[in-house]
């Protein structure tokens, strides 16, 4: 590996993929206004390509589950992943069933990827309480999470008519977010290819 | 990496079944669905299965840690 440069990625890496996954099907969800602004900012990092993943638009079927119903799309886009954002609203403390069972359809996609989790909520806690319930999800799909969380409060209030931030403040704390989850991905990609697991 | 079965010797690598690169053998998980196939580990409970990663393409491959060197 090229050693790094002081302001980006190494030179000469490929660069991370880091898809945004947007975890509600609902009509009227204020978290798509989120994670169109989280896609905004790893779009403008260097050495980061990303995309917006619509739960709502895969071809979901429920008339089975896990990996018996995987999506061959989503399942590719998982599969070159270097890392995960999931933006999830709080629904009654928990997290949205669909993005679950979405969740669901892939594993070794997953495994030793980073994971960011937003939380979104139209209250004042910004989904506190759907982080720490999608942790000890994230861990048993194979995924790492990091120590870092996008907490989006007062959803509703939160951008305009046009989707747009209101809160500045939210900027900087979105890119402490994205820095963590890029030295993240960085590291376990680099892990994934070339560090052996012994034994 | 050395072979399991041969302390010492260099494994065999898995070529990428789509790109031909050898791939790095990075994690293993236990597959409980199959645990009641013969082939399970009793003591782990489930089927022992290894994950690698294609450098090159990113594919990734799952499959049982018995198959190593096939």
């Amino acid at each position: 590996m090229s050693a790094p440069s002081p302001a980006g990625p190494p030179r000469g890496a490929k660069p991370l993929l880091i898809p945004v996954i947007l975890g509600t099907v609902r009509p009227g969800r204020a978290s798509e206004n989120v994670a169109r602004f989280v896609t905004a900012h790893f779009a403008a990092m260097p050495g980061v390509e990303t995309r917006l993943v619509d739960i709502r638009d895969l071809p979901t079927t429920f008339a089975g589950e896990g990996e018996d119903v995987k999506m061959a799309e989503f399942a590719e886009v998982c599969m070159i992943a270097d890392a995960f954002v999931l933006v999830v609203p709080e629904y009654n403390h928990g997290y949205p069933g669909t993005l679950k069972h979405v969740l669901d359809t892939n594993l070794k996609e997953y495994i030793h990827k980073p994971v960011g989790i937003c939380g979104v909520s139209a209250g004042p806690w910004g989904g506190t309480r759907v982080v720490e319930n999608l942790l000890p999800v994230m861990r048993e799909l194979g995924l790492v999470t990091i120590f870092w969380d996008g907490n989006f409060s007062n959803v509703h209030k939160l951008f305009d008519a046009d989707g747009r931030i209101l809160e500045p403040a939210y900027t900087r704390r979105i890119d402490k977010f994205a820095k963590e989850l890029v030295w993240m991905a960085r590291v376990l990609r680099h892990g994934r290819e070339s560090v052996p697991m012994e034994g | 990496m050395t072979s399991p079965g041969n302390p010492g010797a260099p494994a065999v690598r898995l070529s990428c079944p789509i790109c031909g690169s050898p791939m790095n053998r990075h994690a293993e998980k236990i597959d409980t669905r199959l645990a009641s196939e013969s082939a399970g580990d009793d003591a782990l409970g489930g089927v022992l299965c290894e994950i690698l990663t294609c450098p090159t393409c990113r594919y990734v491959v799952e499959r049982r840690v018995a198959e190593l060197g096939s």
